[in-house]
């Protein structure tokens, strides 16, 4: 707790989605997929998910789930 | 599951509109788009540091005219702040227009093309900005052959020094949203990309780009034309300056009008000024096809400002006042929303899918309208999956009409009671 580490989000590049999965597979603490197989991402990611949330955007094979900063609405 | 689409499924821009004299930008209505009317007019530009412009544009209190209704101020800092060497800003003027219902960006360019131009000029000016990028929709190409004419005649005058680049944007809906008017300027095909940073930032080729809607160039020439104190007077109740409304009536028959009414009203004067006592009798859908219906007597005393729509639950947007002087508000929504499904660029999942699948659900609406019926559970169920999932907001501006509708039809004082 004694540094601050930046709050983090993933966002989705809807266009160059294709709705493989692989991210829902990878990290479904915070990843489910809609009826059309696209991802739906849940807010924030935790600190504790940050490492398989990264590993979750490496692994897109479209590019397409990025890790940026989180903006609260 | 491709139908044909009706004439009232596909509504099309007006191709013809009628335009009422204004205090401010349509000053010139009736005296014709020519550089001499708009010297004799307005006189000589007037020049204006960055720090005056941005002071200037603060203290009138302009926002965006696109809908979005950002602080034109605001956006100019952000340009400022991202200049570096070799990376002049670009400014770009959005008149493309997207949504079929308003008119009023057209109305300007086919009446007061220099005026829109001169804030282009002002700005590019105070942001030491050579290049101006105008953008018009060629589903309505008299709007191009205007801002080819008005060019011509800024060009043959000369002494401007900058670079006008004129392009004609694709006729879709969301041909006229920021990120595909970039996509255009960078010969790609004009439609929305995720927008990581916002083009104040990085725009066209990279460099900071204030991009804003045509009336919004137009304001800020009206408003350092005549100087602040003139420009505000105008306003009333307390808000500054103008506002440009279109007025288009809808019925069971038509989705746009013949010949709807672009007028300029004074900030804050009372919306009774374009509507009479039939239409605030009806719902009007406010902002357009994006926007918001109003139930019948919730527009009662209403004023033309942000802040007074805002407190009602409703927004101006870009200023589409719609009345709807018919009976059945689900299946005009229903018509909009296979309308707008159709308009979707195709490359995002959740439109792609849900667009239709929600007009599907407002179709079982129409037929079914009972509050807690299967239809209306739908109809809340696919609204949840599209908001908010898109390189831009079409599915958003989608839930947001769908979403009015829903308030409309629960209204305790519905429409049909009255």
């Amino acid at each position: 707790m004694s540094q601050r580490q930046p709050r983090v989000a993933l966002r989705v590049d809807w266009p160059q989605c294709t709705a493989r999965g692989l991210c829902a597979e990878l990290l479904p603490e915070r990843i489910h997929v809609d009826p059309w197989g696209y991802p739906h991402v849940l807010g924030e990611v935790p600190p504790e998910l940050l490492q398989r949330a990264r590993e979750a955007a490496q692994a897109c094979p479209r590019r397409a789930l990025h890790l940026v900063e989180h903006r609260a609405s | 599951m491709t139908q044909p689409r009706s004439a009232l499924a596909t509504p099309r821009p007006a191709l013809e509109v009628m335009i009422a004299p204004g205090p401010l930008l349509l000053s010139t209505v009736g005296r014709g788009p020519e550089l001499a009317v708009h010297e004799a007019q307005w006189g000589p530009l007037p020049a204006l540091s960055t720090q005056a412009l941005v002071e200037l544009t603060a203290a009138a209190e302009l926002r965006g005219r696109g809908g979005a209704g950002f602080p034109f101020a605001r956006k100019l800092t952000t340009v400022l702040a991202n200049r570096r060497l070799g990376r002049a800003p670009v400014i770009v003027v959005n008149a493309a227009e997207g949504e079929p219902a308003s008119a009023k960006d057209t109305a300007l360019i086919l009446t007061a093309p220099h005026l829109v131009l001169d804030g282009a000029v002002l700005a590019a000016r105070a942001l030491g900005a050579r290049e101006i990028h105008v953008m018009t929709p060629t589903e309505r190409p008299g709007s191009g052959t205007a801002v080819t004419a008005a060019l011509a005649e800024r060009r043959q005058r000369g002494g401007e020094r900058v670079t006008w680049r004129h392009h004609e944007v694709g006729a879709r809906f969301v041909s006229g949203q920021a990120q595909a008017v970039l996509e255009h300027i960078a010969g790609r095909v004009g439609l929305p990309v995720t927008a990581w940073v916002p083009e104040a930032v990085r725009g066209v080729r990279g460099r900071p780009t204030l991009l804003s809607n045509a009336e919004t160039y137009a304001q800020v020439a009206a408003l350092c034309h005549v100087g602040l104190s003139e420009y505000a007077a105008v306003g009333q109740d307390s808000s500054l300056g103008t506002t440009l409304l279109t007025v288009n009536r809808m019925t069971d028959d038509r989705l746009i009008e013949r010949y709807p009414l672009v007028v300029e009203v004074p900030t804050g004067a009372p919306l009774s000024t374009v509507l009479d006592a039939e239409d605030l009798r009806s719902p009007v859908l406010l902002g357009g096809f994006h926007g918001t219906w109003a139930r019948p007597g919730q527009l009662a005393g209403a004023r033309v400002s942000r802040p007074d729509v805002e407190a009602r639950g409703l927004a101006l947007g870009a200023g589409v006042v719609a009345p709807y002087a018919g009976s059945c508000p689900e299946g005009v929504t229903a018509t909009i929303v296979d309308y707008l499904a159709g308009e979707s660029a195709g490359r995002c999942g959740p439109c792609v899918n849900g667009l239709p699948a929600l007009a599907r659900a407002m179709t079982g609406l129409v037929a079914d309208p009972g509050r807690s019926g299967p239809a209306r559970g739908e109809v809340e169920r696919f609204c949840g999956l599209v908001a908010g999932r898109g390189a831009c907001t079409h599915p958003d501006g989608v839930v947001r009409l769908v979403r009015s509708l829903l308030t409309l039809m629960d209204a305790p004082e519905g429409w049909d009671q009255l």
